[in-house]
C-alpha cells in the first residue's frame, strides 16, 4: 500500500467516531432514497400488478345500448368488451341499513374483465341465484365471512342473500363510490358481486356498463408517446366509437375513482421520497466538510512539508478526496446494503395498510446506482473544498508552528472590555467569531438539524390542524342521514336516543363550470342559521350563507378561473342553472360548495329524499345510533362524520409512516452532525485543552468551557433554522395540497420551542462524547507533538 | 536546608520509564535517581531523544513513571491515579513549552486570568503584576497576534507562574525562538530562581547549562554526570 493511501487509513481512522457520523449520516440519505423511492415504484407495480392479474378495464362506459356499445368498442380495435349490470340498492348488512352497489358478474366463469380474487370461501356456484361476493370491506367493516347473509332491496322487496366468498376487486382497492366521495363512512357503503342473470331480474333493468380492455402493445404507446394503453390512438378511437355508439359516460382506468385516488395518495408521496432524502445529503456533505476541513487546519504544517519537499497541487488534492471518497463510499455501500430491506419493509408495510393483493418489491437498479453515486459524491463534494485549501498551502506554513489567527478585530476587543464575565465566557464569545467556518459548521448542524425535524413534525401538526379545523371548528355535524321524503323521518331522528338536534340539510352531486374548466364536487344546503355547519372566508372570517347564490373552497378560484361575485354554471343531472357564487371558503379537506336549503333543492333534481345533519350528545353510543337510525322507516342512506375521520387517516397511512421515520432518523441525523462539529471542535482546539489541562485545571471545567461554545453557536443558530425549518415546511406543504387537502403551515405553541428545545438537548448530549475526547486528550502526546 | 525545604523539591530514586511492550518496548528512563533542593535551577542536557522530555514530564505529572518513586513538593506521585494528578499539577507545578500554545482569542492579561479562573489558584488581582514582573506590563491587552514569539512566551511564563507553583518546569522554552529572544527567557527564568522558584530547564542546547546551578547530562534514558557551577553565568552573557 503507498504511504499516501496508508495515511488516509489512518487519518480515517485516528478520528474513527467522526468518520462513523459522518458515514451514517451519508447511509441514512442513500437508504432513505432507495427504500423511498423504491417504495413509490414499488407501490405503483404493486396496483399494476394487481390490474394486469384482474384485467383491469381500461374504458369504462356507462349507459346506452351495451351490446352496441360493445361490438363498436371492439370494431375500433378494442381487445375486448364485455357488458354488466351494476345498480345502487338500499341494502341491510348486520343490522345497518346503507346504500350499496350490486355488480353483474357472470357464473359459469369469472368475469374476463374487472375481475376478483376470491380471498376467502368460493366463486360463485354455476347457475347460483342467491349467492354474493363481498368485496373486502364490507366484510372487514361488518366482520362477515361466507356463509352469512346479507339482504338487498330489490324491486319487489328485501330479497335474502349468501356469502359465497370475501373478494379483492381492482375497482374498490380504495373503497369509493364515485370521484366525489373518496373519503367517506365505510358502514354506509358495500360492494355486493351478483349473478348477473339475479341483478337484471332483481331490479328489472337492462346492462348499463360496457368494460373494454385496449391493446397494451409497447409499439402502440411508442408511436403515440402515450404511457398507458388508453391514451394510444386505439385507445383513443375506441373511446370516441363508445361515444358515438351512444354511451352517456366514458372513464378512463386513470379516472376511475379507486385508482385515483391511490395515484393522488401516491403523488404527495413522490416528492417526499426525494426531497427528504436529499436534506440528508446535503447534510451529510456538510459534515464531511467539517470534519476534512478540521483535519486540513491540522495538518498544515505537515502539508507545507510536503509542498516544500515539491508535492503537486493535484497530489495534494487527490489525497483529501480521497478521504471524502472513501467516508462517502462506505456510507453508501451501508446505504444501499439497508436500503434494500428498507425498500421492501416500506413496500409491505403500505401495500399491507392499503389491503392491496399483489406485492411487488423490486430494487431498480438504477435507483442503487443512483444511491451509491449520490453517496459517494456527497462526500467527495465535502471534501472538494477543504483539499483545495489544503492544495494552496504555502510551503512557509511548514515553518510556522501555530496557526495564528489574524489579529482580533474591533469586536474581539470591545469583548476584551467586558471585564464584568468571566474570562472562560469572553473566551467563549470571541470564538464563535474566531473561526467562521468552525462557528457557521457547527450552526450549520443546528440549522440542517432544525429543518429536517420541523418539516417533518410540520406537516404532522398542520395536517392534524387541518383535519381539527374540519371537524371541530367547520363540520359540527356528528352525521348525516338520508330519508325518503313524506316518511315523517326528522321527528324519527329526533326521538333516537343519543341524537340532540336534527336539522334539515341537502346534499347532491353537481359540476361547477367556469371559464377554465368545471369541477365536479358535492353542494350542500343547510338552514340559513344553521348549527351545523361554520363558514370561514379566505381571511379566516366568519361568513353566513348567501341568501341567493353559493359559497365553495377557494381551490376553485384556480381550477375553473372566477373570482367571488362572478357567475357560475352548476349541472346537475337535472339540468343547468347559472348562479352567482358570492364568496370563497378556507376549508382545510376537500373542495366543496354551499348554498341555503332554499337555493341547494333549486338547484338539485327532486330525487324524493330528504336528508339532515344530525348533532350527537356527548355520550351517544355512535354504533347504536347508526344501527338505530339505518333501520328507521324510509331511511337510505347514513354517513357517520367520525368513520370519515378514520378513513382519511387511511389515506394519510403512508404518509404518517413516513413522517414518523423521518422524525426519528430526523433526529438521528440532529445527533450526528451535532456530534461531528462539536467534537470537531474540541480536535481543534487540543493544543490550548491540553495546555489547560497541563496546568491542572479539572477535566470537568475545560469541558465546561468548550461546551459553552458550542452551546453558544447552537443558540445563535436556532433562531436560523427556526426561520429555514419553517419555510421549509412551508414549501413541502405546499406542494401536498391539492384540491382534497388545502394545507397551510400551523405549528401549535409548543411545537417550536420544543424543537429548539429538543435540538439543544441534542446539542448538550453531544457535549458528552465532546468531553470524553477531551478526557482522552493525552497531554504527554500533545506536548511532545507540539515540541516537534 | 531544613527538611521542609527539602520537601518541597524534587526527589527520584530508580526512576523507570518503558514505552510499550516486548519487542517494541522502548526504554526511554533506565533507573534514574536524583535530587532537585528547593529554590535549586537545574537544567538538564542531552541529545534528542535521550529521555528528557520523559524526565520532565513525569516530575510535572504529565506522565506516569514505570517504576520507581516520584516525589515531588512533598507529593508522592509516583502511585497517583492520573484523574488525580491534575490536582498535583494545580498545586505544584507551571510549565512551559517550546511552543507558547496561548489562546489567540484571549489577550494576554486573559490568558492568564483565564488558568487562575479555571483551576481556581491563584489570585486575579495579581495577573497584571505577572505580566509586569515577565516585562509586558504595557501589553496587558494585546492579543497574542499581536505579539512577538519572544513576547508569548512570557506570557507562557506568566501564566505558568499564575498558580503559585513550586516548580517551574521548562520543556526547550528558548527552542522556538531566536538567540536575544531566548535569551531575554533565560533571564526572565533566572531572575525567577533569584527570587526562589526551583526551576527546571529541560534542552538539547549546551550553551544554556551555563545559568545552572547543576547541569545534568542524560544519555540514552541515564544521567551521565552532573556538574554543579560554583558561580553560574549570567543569562544575559550566554551564546550560542
Ligand atoms: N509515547 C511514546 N511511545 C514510545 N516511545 C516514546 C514515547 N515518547 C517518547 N518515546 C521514546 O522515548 C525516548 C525518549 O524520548 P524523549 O523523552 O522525548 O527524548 P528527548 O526529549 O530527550 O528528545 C525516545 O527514544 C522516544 O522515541
Ligand atoms: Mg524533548
Amino acid at each position: 500500500m503507498k504511504a499516501t493511501t496508508k495515511k488516509a487509513f489512518r487519518d480515517l481512522w485516528r478520528s474513527k467516531a467522526q468518520v462513523i457520523a459522518v458515514a451514517i449520516t451519508i447511509m441514512l440519505g442513500v437508504m432513505i432514497y432507495i427504500a423511498s423511492a423504491g417504495a413509490f415504484q414499488n407501490l405503483s407495480a404493486s396496483y399494476q400488478a394487481t390490474y394486469d392479474r384482474l384485467n383491469f378495464a381500461d374504458w369504462t362506459a356507462t349507459g346506452g345500448d351495451t351490446d352496441a356499445i360493445a361490438q363498436a368498442a371492439l370494431d375500433a380495435g378494442a381487445t375486448d368488451a364485455i357488458t354488466r349490470t351494476q345498480v345502487d340498492p338500499p341494502m341491510l348488512i348486520e343490522e345497518t341499513k346503507l346504500v350499496g352497489r350490486t355488480i353483474g358478474v357472470p357464473t359459469d366463469a369469472h368475469p374476463s374483465i374487472n375481475d376478483v380474487d376470491v380471498i376467502d370461501g368460493d366463486y360463485l356456484d354455476d347457475g347460483a341465484t342467491d349467492q354474493v361476493l363481498l368485496e373486502k370491506h364490507g366484510a372487514e367493516t361488518f366482520d362477515l365471512e361466507p356463509g352469512d347473509t346479507i339482504e338487498i332491496f330489490a324491486a319487489t322487496g328485501w330479497v335474502e342473500v349468501t356469502i359465497q366468498g370475501v373478494v379483492d376487486s381492482p375497482e374498490y382497492l380504495w373503497l369509493a363510490r364515485s370521484s366525489q366521495e373518496i373519503i367517506s363512512d365505510p358502514n354506509s357503503f358495500a360492494v355486493v358481486f351478483a349473478p348477473e342473470e339475479s341483478v337484471q331480474q332483481w331490479f328489472g333493468v337492462e346492462p348499463n356498463q360496457t368494460l373494454v380492455v385496449v391493446p397494451n402493445g409497447a409499439d402502440a404507446r411508442v408511436a403515440t408517446d402515450a404511457t398507458q394503453p388508453w391514451e394510444t390512438d386505439t385507445g383513443v378511437a375506441v373511446s370516441d366509437a363508445m361515444t358515438d355508439a351512444g354511451a352517456s359516460a366514458v372513464e378512463s382506468q386513470e379516472d376511475q375513482p379507486s385508482n385515483a385516488t391511490l395515484s393522488e395518495d401516491l403523488k404527495g408521496f413522490d416528492q417526499l421520497s426525494v426531497a427528504f432524502p436529499a436534506l440528508f445529503l446535503i447534510a451529510a456533505g456538510v459534515t464531511s466538510w467539517v470534519l476534512l476541513t478540521r483535519r486540513i487546519l491540522q495538518e498544515t504544517p505537515v502539508i507545507g512539508t510536503m509542498m516544500a519537499s515539491g508535492a503537486k497541487r493535484g497530489r495534494v488534492l487527490r489525497h483529501y478526496v480521497f478521504q471524502g471518497l472513501l467516508m462517502g463510499g462506505v456510507g453508501a455501500i451501508l446505504g444501499v446494503a439497508l436500503g434494500i430491506p428498507a425498500n421492501s419493509a416500506m413496500t409491505s408495510a403500505y401495500t399491507g395498510f392499503i389491503g392491496v393483493p399483489d406485492t411487488v418489491v423490486l430494487n431498480y437498479p438504477w435507483m442503487l446506482v443512483i444511491g451509491f453515486v449520490f453517496g459517494i459524491t456527497v462526500g467527495m463534494l465535502g471534501a472538494l473544498g477543504p483539499a483545495i485549501t489544503a492544495s494552496h498551502i504555502a510551503p512557509a506554513q511548514a515553518m510556522r508552528p501555530a496557526s495564528n489567527s489574524s489579529t482580533p478585530g474591533a469586536y474581539s476587543r470591545w469583548v476584551a472590555r467586558q471585564t464584568w464575565i468571566p474570562v472562560s465566557g469572553r473566551m467563549a464569545l470571541r470564538d464563535i467569531v474566531r473561526s467562521k467556518r468552525r462557528t457557521f459548521a457547527t450552526m450549520m448542524g443546528t440549522v440542517l438539524a432544525l429543518i429536517l425535524v420541523l418539516t417533518s413534525v410540520g406537516m404532522m401538526t398542520s395536517i392534524l390542524s387541518a383535519m381539527n379545523t374540519q371537524f371541530e371548528d367547520i363540520e359540527l355535524e356528528d352525521a348525516t342521514a338520508v330519508a325518503q321524503a313524506g316518511v315523517g323521518a326528522e321527528d324519527a331522528l329526533n326521538d333516537v336516543d343519543g341524537v340532540e338536534t336534527v336539522e334539515p340539510t341537502v346534499l347532491g352531486q353537481v359540476a361547477i363550470e367556469g371559464p377554465d374548466g368545471s369541477y365536479k364536487t358535492t353542494l350542500t344546503g343547510y338552514e340559513p342559521d344553521t348549527q351545523m355547519h361554520c363558514f370561514f372566508g379566505p381571511d379566516g372570517e366568519g361568513v353566513s350563507l348567501p341568501s341567493d347564490g353559493i359559497l365553495a373552497g377557494e381551490f376553485l378560484a384556480e381550477e375553473i378561473g372566477v373570482e367571488a361575485g362572478d357567475t357560475v354554471t352548476i349541472s346537475t343531472d337535472a339540468g343547468e342553472t347559472e348562479v352567482t357564487l358570492v364568496g370563497f371558503l378556507n376549508e382545510p379537506l376537500g373542495t366543496s360548495a354551499y348554498a341555503t336549503n332554499a337555493t341547494a333543492s333549486a338547484l338539485l333534481p327532486d330525487e324524493g329524499t330528504e336528508a339532515f345533519a344530525l348533532a350527537f350528545d356527548e355520550d351517544a353510543d355512535r354504533d347504536e345510533v347508526r344501527q338505530t337510525i339505518t333501520q328507521l322507516d324510509g331511511v337510505v342512506a347514513y354517513q357517520d362524520v367520525r368513520a370519515i375521520v378514520a378513513q382519511l387517516d387511511q389515506y394519510l397511512g403512508l404518509f404518517w409512516v413516513f413522517i414518523g421515520m423521518m422524525i426519528l432518523l430526523g433526529t438521528v441525523l440532529a445527533l450526528a452532525v451535532m456530534y461531528v462539529t462539536m467534537s470537531v471542535n474540541v480536535v481543534e482546539r487540543t493544543n490550548e485543552l491540553a495546555t489547560m489541562r497541563a496546568a491542572g485545571v479539572p477535566l470537568r471545567k475545560v469541558a465546561g468551557a468548550v461546551a459553552t461554545e458550542n452551546l453558544l453557536a447552537t443558540i445563535i443558530a436556532i433562531p436560523f433554522g427556526l426561520v429555514l425549518g419553517v419555510w421549509a415546511a412551508a414549501q413541502f406543504l405546499a406542494s401536498f395540497s391539492d384540491d382534497l387537502f388545502t394545507l397551510e403551515p400551523a405549528w401549535g405553541v409548543w411545537t417550536l420551542p420544543a424543537a429548539a428545545a429538543g435540538v439543544l438537548l441534542a446539542a448538550l448530549i453531544s457535549q458528552w462524547p465532546a468531553s470524553r475526547a477531551i478526557k482522552k486528550v493525552d497531554i504527554a502526546r500533545v506536548v511532545r507533538e507540539r515540541a516537534a | 536546608m531544613t527538611a521542609t525545604t527539602t520537601d518541597r523539591g524534587v526527589h527520584l530514586t530508580g526512576l523507570t520509564k518503558v514505552f510499550g511492550e516486548g519487542d517494541a518496548a522502548v526504554h526511554a528512563l533506565k533507573g534514574i535517581d536524583l535530587e532537585i533542593a528547593s529554590g535549586e535551577l537545574v537544567v538538564v542536557i542531552g541529545p534528542s531523544g535521550s529521555g528528557k522530555t520523559t524526565l520532565c514530564n513525569i516530575i510535572g505529572g504529565i506522565e506516569t513513571a514505570t517504576d520507581g518513586t516520584v516525589t515531588v513538593a512533598g507529593e508522592d506521585i509516583s502511585k497517583t491515579k492520573p484523574s488525580k494528578l491534575s490536582d498535583f499539577r494545580r498545586d505544584h507545578v507551571g510549565f512551559i513549552f517550546q511552543f507558547f500554545n496561548l489562546i489567540p482569542t484571549l489577550t494576554a492579561r486573559e490568558n492568564v486570568e483565564m488558568i487562575v479562573e479555571m483551576t481556581g489558584r491563584g489570585d486575579n488581582t495579581q495577573v497584571a503584576a505577572h505580566l509586569e514582573s515577565v516585562g509586558l506590563g504595557d501589553k496587558l491587552d494585546s492579543f497574542p497576534a499581536q505579539l512577538s514569539g519572544g513576547q508569548q512566551q512570557r506570557v507562557a511564563v506568566a501564566r505558568a507562574l499564575a498558580t503559585d507553583p513550586d516548580i517551574l518546569l521548562a520543556d526547550e522554552p528558548t527552542g522556538a525562538l531566536d538567540l536575544p529572544t531566548g535569551r531575554q527567557i533565560l533571564e526572565l527564568l533566572q531572575e525567577l530562581n533569584r527570587q526562589g522558584k526551583t526551576i527546571i530547564i529541560v534542552t538539547h542546547n549546551l550553551s544554556v547549562g551555563q545559568i545552572a546551578d547543576r547541569v545534568i547530562t542524560v544519555v540514552d534514558g541515564d544521567i551521565e554526570s552532573i556538574k554543579t557551577n560554583e558561580t553560574p553565568a549570567a543569562a544575559a552573557d550566554v551564546t550560542w
